[in-house]
């Protein structure tokens, strides 16, 4: 393999890109984040208090609210930071400014509150022909709903995926898949949203609005939700930890002595029963399932809840990542329900050198995922932090720094 | 059967418009099969790439067999048919419109040869097998360079093609439980909930998708390929989020305390903020209170009932302490609101709240998806005419050509080895007699 390790001397893909951001919706600053962590020149615009997402927790430890925000080191790495009172007529004419010098401008305003900053896209648009718009909202910019308000667990519950979320009882409600996700999907969106744009720029010399809809982006990230709605005509059923389907599957989350594995257990199948029988008998808990008659699949699946029983005393009795390895091992599907702090110990994930130091001035170093890809033909940049406020005010021109 | 179009309407040659776009006259050898290949590369081809999926008649697409069938009772995915038809799978056409399929069977020395050639004439060359098939047919990078100079190759993958665990195998559920997305969704003191679907097929999808598009950009700037490796449980790892920094800078550790929360926020401060029941059985609603005067309209909408008005609920401190009791108020109001009006009856009152929608409610019922003209149909021989998860975004100076729906088997086989590789008909005659496509 050439790709994984080596950094490429190479630039980044967005080098040279110059990148306007305005607004704290974290599916807008993700995807600055990721321009900026390849390359892109990525400037966010601030009101002078700061962007809100600065003031959301969780914070570094013992730094209070007061600028340590870990949400807002998050998103905004290796971005730049200028403070504007883009409501002001000497603000906005330095607005107009950086975005008469960008390739793109990100911007999460909604229409009702486009309106009240003055901004109309199409006016930018023919102002600086080359300009890309990446509007970034929670329903996009037309529509009934494109005012309506919302937030990850709302955007997850109208766009579909929590739907398909929670537990086999469901006298339980649906429940959020953690991780801010609906933002999450709206920036994966908006990057492919923006690269088409890009790509179409250089056929025509054009720039244009992207309007990203997150609850859009949610509405197609249902997997198979939506194709049991177009072919049969089902609406699926949650189940615990594992797919929603339109009736009830064997469950496949399976409890150890310390945490959980992730197992479906195929019986209909005849290698995956003889690698599960097998892997049995190595702790010596085959419980007579190496008796000849359970090679026959009918009989297995007669028997199906006495061999369930079996394979649940075997993970009982074990730790999860000794089921996990051992069961990858035997060449069988298996996932550790890892915690977030038990992937910074991932062997594999340190041999391909996938967490990155951030030197935090005042913080020291912190360790952050690295790029989700990697290219033979360049890299991400050096990693740097998210900026402190009004940074680069003296750097682009806009006076003292905040 | 290789047919040569039964219906030419669906030939490749009475689609103009086909190849219009961001992405004209990139020509893509798509070895992706199953979930995340095929949706990486639907991007593609979506947006005016030529992608050719190569297919083998001996070990068919497991999307092909998924037994989502139209006008068929619904049965759960992994009861799959005996002899399916291999057309008529809804998972896969979902996926795969606006593709060509090429069958190749890649065992024999002149299908392979086959493939070199197209190789050759094409700049881009996806795959998501498992560590180890390309190698093993020859296909690696340098290789590929040969044939193609510029070209670009995108391995897709569960853990990335280096490192201890390169060869474990995974689908959807797997990568959610490794990067810890499945544990951080669920109540306290019970088992995680986590994903109701393979969230990361779809994610490691779009990631591969954009990935391959920067490779495509930047060798419209610079002139040359590369390589790309992505690990889908790296994706998985980046969409965890702030608490990564969390563990990393405060040396949190989830495993020792109450975790996680259900539906509760631990950041921003947020109460209450949950999903409740409503009239009909098993319809929900979720609302997320967020700032006072969002209370304060919630509040209003209710009734302003003596409760809401208590001084444990009167700042958002006080009544994050009492969520048991809050949430408990608020499922009783909720229980009278009707499914269809409650969304609008929550965002006209100035609060941040929708219903739990199924995808009856998005295709059939979501005013939105509906202006914006989210979902499309196709016509297709086999299955007839279907929907379509369409681009969530709407762009002021292109559009996405849906040209076509899932290619049958094999549809195209005939077209590529005459249009593309310039074989005669005779010669394509000869290689099917010989079961070599």
């Amino acid at each position: 393999m050439t790709v994984s390790q080596e950094k490429s001397p190479n630039p980044s893909a967005y080098n040279g890109l110059k990148v306007v951001e305005i607004g704290s919706l974290c599916a807008a600053e993700y995807a600055g984040r990721l321009l900026a962590e390849m390359g892109a020149e990525v400037i966010k615009v601030e009101p002078v208090e700061g962007a809100a997402s600065r003031r959301v927790g969780p914070f570094a430890a013992g730094a209070g609210d007061g600028g340590h925000g870990l949400h807002f080191w998050y998103y905004n790495g290796d971005k730049r930071s200028v403070t504007l009172d883009i409501a002001a007529p000497d603000g906005r004419a330095a607005l107009d400014g950086l975005i008469a010098e960008a390739d793109v401008l990100i911007c999460s305003l909604q229409p009702v509150e486009l309106a009240a900053a003055g901004l109309a896209y199409a006016d930018l648009i023919a102002r600086h022909p080359r300009l890309i718009v990446a509007a970034i909202t929670p329903f996009g910019l037309t529509g009934p709903w494109k005012d309506y308000r919302s937030s990850d667990l709302v955007s997850l519950a109208a766009g579909g995926p929590l739907h398909m979320c929670g537990y086999d009882d469901h006298a339980i409600p649906p429940i959020r898949p953690g991780g801010n996700q609906a933002d999450h999907t709206g920036t994966a969106f908006a990057h492919i949203g923006i690269l088409l744009a890009l790509l179409q720029r250089r056929k025509t010399g054009r720039g244009q609005i992207v309007d990203l809809s997150t609850h859009e982006a949610l509405a197609v990230t249902v997997e198979l939700g939506n194709p049991y709605w177009f072919y049969p005509r089902a609406i699926v059923l949650r189940q615990t930890c594992r797919h929603a389907q339109p009736v009830r599957t064997q469950p496949a989350l399976f409890e150890c002595a310390d945490g959980y594995v992730y197992f479906t257990l195929v019986i209909t199948e005849q290698k995956p029963w003889q690698l599960m029988v097998e892997w049995l008998l190595s702790h010596d808990l085959a419980s007579g399932l190496d008796d000849p008659a359970y090679l026959d699949a009918g009989y297995r699946q007669a028997h199906f809840t006495e061999i369930q029983q079996v394979v649940e005393v075997l993970f009982l009795l074990n730790t999860a990542e000794q089921m996990y390895r051992e069961g990858q091992g035997r060449g069988l599907p298996i996932g550790k329900l890892n915690a977030p702090e038990d992937v910074f110990d991932d062997p594999h994930l340190r041999a391909r050198g996938f967490f990155v130091q951030v030197d935090h001035p005042g913080q020291g170093p912190v360790e952050y995922p690295g790029p989700a890809y990697r290219f033979s033909a360049f890299s991400a940049v050096d990693p740097k932090p998210a900026p402190e406020l009004g940074e680069a005010n003296v750097d682009y021109g806009l006076g003292q720094s905040a | 059967m290789t047919a040569p179009y039964p219906d030419l309407a669906r030939s490749p040659r009475a689609h103009p418009r086909r190849g219009q776009g961001p992405l004209a006259g990139v020509r893509v050898v798509d070895f992706c099969w199953v979930g995340v290949g095929a949706c990486a590369t639907r991007a593609l081809s979506d947006f005016g790439a030529e992608v050719i999926k190569i297919e083998d008649r001996a070990r068919v697409d497991m999307t092909r067999r998924l037994p989502l069938y139209k006008g068929e009772p619904a049965r759960a995915y992994g009861q799959e048919d005996v002899n399916p038809d291999v057309n008529r799978g809804g998972v896969f056409n979902n996926y795969n419109r606006n593709k060509l399929s090429c069958t190749i069977n890649m065992r024999s020395p002149k299908g392979r040869a086959l493939i070199d050639q197209l190789i050759a004439k094409s700049s881009v060359v996806t795959e998501n097998f498992a560590p180890g098939v390309m190698e093993r047919w020859g296909l690696v990078y340098e290789r590929l360079c040969e044939l193609c100079p510029d070209v670009i190759f995108g391995r897709m993958s569960g853990y990335g093609h280096s490192g201890p665990d390169a060869d474990f195998r995974s689908y959807g559920p797997i990568i959610q439980a490794v990067s810890g997305l499945s544990f951080i969704s669920g109540l306290p003191n019970m088992p995680p909930s986590g994903w109701g679907l393979s969230y990361m097929d779809n994610q490691a999808a779009y990631f591969n998708s954009a990935a391959l598009m920067m490779a495509i950009l930047n060798r419209t700037v610079t002139g040359r390929g590369c390589e790309i490796d992505v690990s889908a449980v790296e994706v998985g790892i980046k969409l965890l989020g702030p608490m990564l920094l969390e563990v990393a800078a405060n040396g949190r550790r989830t495993r020792d305390e109450v975790f996680p929360i259900g539906n509760r926020l631990e950041y921003p401060t947020a109460a209450p903020h949950g999903v409740y029941p409503l009239a009909e059985e098993d319809r929900w609603v979720a609302i997320a209170v967020l700032e006072e005067a969002e209370w304060d309209a919630l509040k209003t909408l209710m009734g302003r009932p003596a409760w809401a008005e208590a001084g444990h609920f009167h700042d958002m401190a006080q009544r994050r302490l009492h969520q048991d009791e809050l949430d408990r108020l608020v499922a009783e109001w909720t229980r009278g609101l009707d499914h269809r009006t409650v969304t609008d009856r929550l965002q006209a009152a100035g609060v941040r709240g929708a219903l739990v929608q199924t995808a009856e409610d998005l295709n059939e019922f979501d005013p939105q998806l509906a202006e914006r003209g989210l979902f499309f149909e196709l016509d297709h021989p086999v299955i007839g005419p279907a929907r379509f998860e369409g681009s969530p975004m709407l762009f002021s100076d292109m559009e996405q050509v849906n040209w076509r729906s899932g290619p049958l088997l094999g549809e195209d086989t005939r077209f590529v080895l005459t249009d593309i590789l310039g074989l005669e008909d005779d010669a394509v005659t000869a290689l099917e007699e010989e079961g070599v496509i």
